[in-house]
């Protein structure tokens, strides 16, 4: 297959100097040194340089088989949200490497899902978690520390219910609030211009910390719905974003989750609730999950999904954090999470 | 912008200076295309350029939740609040009114919305140990004018609302000096008040508190049903500044607001339809909102010694860190203050006695 030397990421007068030395395609640059080019094309040996390894780099793009790519899902697990309705309709939790975004009108409980998330991102991996650590972008000042520290007694807690092995009673021994704390780092980003600087440094940012497995932003709206001024100018960066999410999702593996305020939409005379930021942000998020209230109990659906079907399901949010709303019933105690997992991907296992 | 701040090389300043580019957040929204066609730089220039901005836009590294609890962090301190000056009322809020966020206080007329108001604005003058901030508050008024009388009342009363403060200090605290008070009697002029006045006073230390009361008389009076967009796009731009402020001076910002009545097409048409209000200026609104507080004004009424009140109601009706709940309270000549369990214990002028079987504030 050849590639174009104008469709390089390279400077357009760098582009144009080779195109005119007679390089139209990536191949007609193998087998060069930098020198040679530079002499060739009467270009500097810096642009030469650049310009071999940009031409080399396209080469470097692999295929990949639909199996590998199966093994590799299955190697990252899922985040389980404590919610074991919610878990068994998306098929074991919130999908590592995949964009997940929470829509919801206020008080409904984004915010209280995205916590409880970034407590059950560290649960150990003897207990099938992920034992991970979150970056947590907060636009809205929601984030609470002190309601955090209420979700990671309580998820302590119910591990150390279930420890039953010494080697889940020596996780237990690292499996703290103090830890799970440690673990949650925490960035204000004030409009979305600090966001946007923000995701330009997440590869540096995970680089250094290859257990991070979540990326929380709560919320996306919240920033941009002030750029209202420049409605093409806020389309253009929430393409951009939702790309660069898309990105670090998949090269990083990380789980990402993103919030939405909701919005009025009229359909002729009719006034539907709708998530905002419009449709283009829409493809973004690979799930889209939806909460809202009827009558006095909580849903949540999913709206949008390529690999699940639509569901509803009833949650509640307690104390302890988010949860299945029949659990006043059940103790959480008689409610062993990692069957629940391990049921979620035989399942799976079954399943393919 | 001084380029040369930035840790890049001279070549792609100069490109930079040449492209006209004045700010990193002008760097920062535009696009990698964008930036090689405008400057003329290669792809792997035009990283370390967006790499450069970015450091520089970010003013502070992520924190983790842990330094952010020990106080290790001044600028995100997320577990102060700013307590009522009522310890019933303070167990509901879980220590009081977050200082990074903006609450909102609704609630139909005479529910008591500005009788909070005006308390918050005398606890906020009370040293830190004392559920306070050490500093003033500016009150905004949009519709009646100040209740300065009721405030003097309350400021002479203030030693048997606050019992838990040894009585020097409290004779210590000059607090009218520390209420600013502004009139706004349009949105142009609630604009100036919050971006100029608002933000002067709050760099100057003088006030960690701000109240509007309300935001709703202005929205509902200067725009007509049809201007929902420009009404929306107004409301966006004041909540922005009152976030804005909140967040920059770690103070808590009280909006008061009215409440709309709502009408349900209900299946059930026997339900009595008087108890749906809900808070003015709809989802647009609601969206901006940390902390939403409703005021409800109910049947009963409680009497202690000389002095009879309406029950009322103040319940939680979402916020990240607080569970839906609510506790009545009444209005008495020093403030408001909660009233636990009024059928079975209609307490009498004995408050001491109240207050031991009242839970002790959380946090502090």
């Amino acid at each position: 297959m050849k590639r174009p030397v104008s469709s390089l990421s390279l400077g357009s007068s760098l582009k144009g100097k080779l195109v005119r030395a007679g390089f139209q395609f990536t191949t007609d640059l193998q087998d060069l040194n930098p020198e040679h080019l530079s002499a060739e094309a009467g270009v500097s040996q810096q642009e030469a340089l650049e310009a071999l390894q940009a031409a080399s780099s396209g080469h470097g793009v692999a295929p990949v088989t639909a199996l590998e790519l199966l093994q590799k899902e299955e190697e990252f697990r899922s985040i389980v949200t404590f919610c074991s309705q919610l878990d068994e309709a998306l098929g074991g939790g919130v999908p590592v490497g995949k964009v997940t975004e929470i829509c919801g009108a206020p008080g409904v409980g984004k915010t209280q899902l995205c916590l409880q998330l970034a407590v059950d991102v560290q649960v150990p991996a003897v207990f099938g978690g992920l034992g991970g650590q979150v970056l947590f972008v907060d636009t809205e000042g929601g984030f609470q520390v002190q309601r955090l520290v209420d979700l990671a007694g309580a998820a302590v807690r119910h591990c150390s219910l279930l420890a039953e092995d010494e080697e889940q009673r020596v996780a237990m021994t690292t499996f703290t609030v103090e830890t799970i704390l440690s673990n949650v780092f925490l960035v204000r980003c004030r409009d979305y211009v600090e966001l946007l600087a923000e995701l330009h440094l997440l590869a540096d940012f995970l680089s250094n910390r290859p257990r991070l497995r979540l990326l929380v932003i709560d919320s996306v709206a919240f920033p941009f719905l002030r750029l209202h001024d420049d409605l093409s100018q806020r389309t253009r960066l929430l393409q951009g974003l939702g790309l660069r999410l898309i990105a670090a999702a998949t090269s990083h593996n990380i789980a990402v989750v993103t919030t939405n305020h909701m919005t009025t939409r009229l359909h002729g005379s009719q006034a539907q609730l709708a998530p905002a930021l419009g449709d283009v942000w829409g493809h973004a998020p690979s799930i889209r999950l939806l909460l809202r209230w009827e009558e006095s109990r909580r849903l949540a659906s999913i709206v949008k999904s390529p690999g699940h079907m639509d569901a509803s399901v009833q949650y509640q949010i307690t104390y302890q954090g988010f949860r299945d709303a029949d659990q006043s019933e059940r103790p959480p105690s008689k409610r062993p999470r990692s069957q629940t997992d391990q049921s979620a991907s035989s399942r799976k296992n079954t399943g393919t | 912008m001084n380029w040369d701040q930035l840790q890049l090389k001279p070549r792609i300043i100069s490109a930079i200076q040449r492209a006209h580019l004045k700010s990193v957040r002008e760097v920062l929204v535009l696009s990698e295309p964008d930036l090689q066609k405008m400057t003329g730089l290669s792809g792997p220039d035009v990283q370390e350029l967006l790499h450069a901005a970015a450091t520089a836009c970010r003013t502070h590294q992520p924190i983790t939740a842990l330094q952010l609890q020990r106080g290790e962090c001044r600028r995100l301190e997320s577990g102060l609040r700013l307590g009522t000056g009522c310890p019933v009322l303070d167990q509901l809020l879980r220590g009081g009114l977050p200082v990074g966020g903006v609450t909102e206080l609704a609630g139909e007329s005479g529910a008591g919305k500005t009788q909070l108001g005006l308390q918050l604005c005398l606890s906020v003058q009370y040293p830190v140990e004392h559920g306070g901030l050490s500093a003033g508050a500016l009150y905004v008024c949009t519709e009646d004018p100040f209740p300065i009388r009721r405030l003097q009342q309350l400021i002479s009363e203030q030693t048997s609302l606050r019992s838990d403060v040894p009585p020097s200090l409290i004779g210590r605290l000059r607090f009218s000096d520390n209420i600013y008070v502004e009139h706004a009697a349009d949105l142009d002029s609630l604009q100036v008040c919050l971006s100029r006045r608002a933000a002067l006073l709050l760099a100057q230390g003088r006030v960690r508190l701000v109240v509007v009361d309300s935001v709703a008389a202005l929205f509902r009076c200067e725009f007509r049903p049809d201007d929902w967009l420009e009404r929306n796009k107004q409301l966006l731009t004041v909540s922005s500044m009152v976030h804005h402020l909140s967040h920059e001076f770690t103070a808590p910002v009280l909006c008061i607001n009215q409440v709309t009545d709502v009408f349900h097409q209900s299946e059930s048409s026997s339900s009595s339809p008087s108890s749906s209000v809900s808070p003015a200026l709809g989802l647009a609104w609601a969206n901006q909102v940390t902390v939403r507080l409703m005021m409800r004004r109910l049947q009963a009424t409680v009497s202690r010694g000389d002095q009879s009140s309406a029950l009322r109601r103040l319940e939680v009706v979402f916020a990240p860190h607080l569970a839906r709940g609510g506790r009545d309270l009444a209005v008495w000549r020093e403030g408001l203050r909660g009233v636990l369990d009024p059928v079975l214990a209609p307490f009498g002028p004995d408050v001491a006695q109240q207050e031991m079987v009242l839970p002790l504030r959380l946090n502090r």
